[in-house]
């Protein structure tokens, strides 16, 4: 190969060109994607024609596992169920009662101006697979646009927070967990109601209260809820404990753990929580005449 | 036994397609967190091994269309995979011939080289954009696929080669 190839051997442009033309598209991609979201489209289009191998890879586990359900044992469900008839009937009883405080506590919540804490609407969704990307922790779950999932929704399991919708496509979407290193909760200490926001620092690592004073009221076993502040968090959600406290430094580090099971589910629910928060004030956003103006959404 | 030695049957577009395809299913599969690290990057082995062997048909266009797919389907920023896709491929195709005749142990080296540069190149485009280093075990999926290559490449030459050896 010595000089250029006969014409019969010619196959369009060559190795270089070609990889230059895609190598200079993939940094147009990422730039465009990483600076400017402006793919939003071209992923949900990729994403549905993904979808049929999304739904393959995952379906036997599900099946396998659904399969693993139905065969355990009957014995154990009958007793179950007499064990569960005998709860109902006692939970009725208590329902009774607690209809009667739901309808006082809802006279007694009309007097006083919260408006924040009225029944959400919420969904379940499965976990398809963890995002396989290793510089986030995400999830991919199924439920998408179509279900009507938006981007900020909150996810939580039974104990706590666990993310927030961060992307939404057509038929799936993106879960950011709590331990991501983007992700920011607005929380107050439950004890004593300090405001403050928890960080989280990677995945697999505990979650972080940045910028606190030395002598920060906060103490080892301290449970930090949603504060609701935000208008997006709804109000009262417990996010994380606090693990380990140091005052060496200028600053305390807090580091907590988060309370939900972050890292093993098969489900998780969807809150529905839409806040009718007051636009900001007009004058608070502009100090001294410079920065952006911001106005509420 | 290296693939020039041999004369083989012509492979069909579909098989191609198929084998991406199921590269894809694998790559999508719901791996756990903990083992994450170590399942081989199959769409970039096959990428790889078809370039290798059919350099006409799968080439850096390929990789690339493979590469936003894999984009997509992980969740990751858009052109990561793409570009580190696209580089390999292209890599493959400049040595093409040389790389054809080595034996298949030699072969694993070298596409435990490619498949540590499409991760270096992932972890660059990453860290340029703010991530923080993932840690050394990311590239043991690399090892992995290396020490898979003679057995899949075997595998993938048993549909092409000829029940029957010429007779000369």
């Amino acid at each position: 190969m010595q000089t250029s190839p006969p014409a019969f051997f010619k196959q369009g442009p060559k190795p270089l060109t070609r990889l230059l033309i895609f190598s200079l598209l993939s940094i147009g991609l990422i730039v465009g994607d990483a600076q400017y979201s402006m793919l939003g489209r071209i992923r949900e289009q990729v994403s549905v024609l993904l979808y049929p191998l999304q739904w393959a890879a995952t379906a036997p586990f599900a099946t396998l596992r659904n399969t693993a359900d139905f065969l355990s044992r009957q014995t154990e469900l009958m007793a179950e169920n007499r064990q569960l008839n005998d709860a109902q009937l006692a939970a009725r009883a208590q329902a009774m009662r607690l209809k009667a405080l739901e309808a006082e506590n809802a006279s007694l919540r009309e007097l006083s101006v919260r408006r924040d804490t009225v029944g959400q609407s919420s969904q379940l969704t499965e976990i398809l697979y963890n995002g396989r990307d290793p510089f986030t922790s995400r999830l991919i779950v199924d439920r998408g646009e179509q279900q009507g999932v938006r981007s900020g929704q909150i996810a939580i399991d039974a104990s706590g927070v666990v993310g927030q919708v961060v992307r939404v496509q057509p038929l799936t979407a993106e879960i950011r967990l709590i331990s991501d290193r983007n992700q920011m909760v607005p929380v107050v200490v439950e004890r004593n109601q300090l405001r403050t926001v928890v960080y989280g620092m990677g995945a697999h690592q505990p979650l972080e209260v940045r910028n606190m004073a030395p002598n920060v009221d906060i103490q080892l076993g301290d449970v930090l809820v949603t504060s609701g502040i935000d208008g997006i968090y709804p109000v009262g959600l417990p996010v994380a404990k606090v693990v380990k406290v140091e005052r060496g430094s200028s600053f305390a580090r807090v580091v907590c753990a988060p309370v939900a099971a972050v890292d093993r589910h098969r489900f998780l629910l969807l809150l529905d929580h839409r806040s009718d928060m007051p636009p900001y004030p007009e004058a608070a956003s502009q100090p001294a005449g410079a920065g952006k103006h911001k106005k509420g959404n | 036994m290296p693939i020039s030695h041999q004369l083989l049957r012509p492979v069909s577009i579909g098989f191609i397609v198929l084998s991406f395809i199921v590269a894809l299913l694998v790559n999508l599969l719901p791996w756990q967190v903990s083992i994450a690290n170590f399942a081989p990057d199959f769409v970039a082995l096959f990428i790889v091994y078809w370039a290798l062997n059919q350099p006409r048909r799968v080439g850096v266009a390929t990789a690339f269309i493979l590469g936003v797919l894999m984009d997509v389907g992980d969740g990751n920023v858009l052109g990561q995979h793409a570009l580190a896709y696209s580089v390999i491929a292209y890599l493959v195709l400049i040595r093409q011939r040389q790389m054809a005749v080595f034996a298949f142990w030699q072969q694993a080296l070298i596409v435990f080289g490619l498949l540590t540069l499409a991760q270096v190149i992932m972890v660059i485009v990453r860290m340029a954009l703010g991530a923080p280093f993932v840690g050394w075990a990311y590239f043991a999926g690399s090892v992995l696929a290396a020490l898979l290559w003679p057995p899949l490449s075997n595998l993938m030459l048993m549909h092409q080669r000829k029940s029957v050896p010429d007779e000369l």
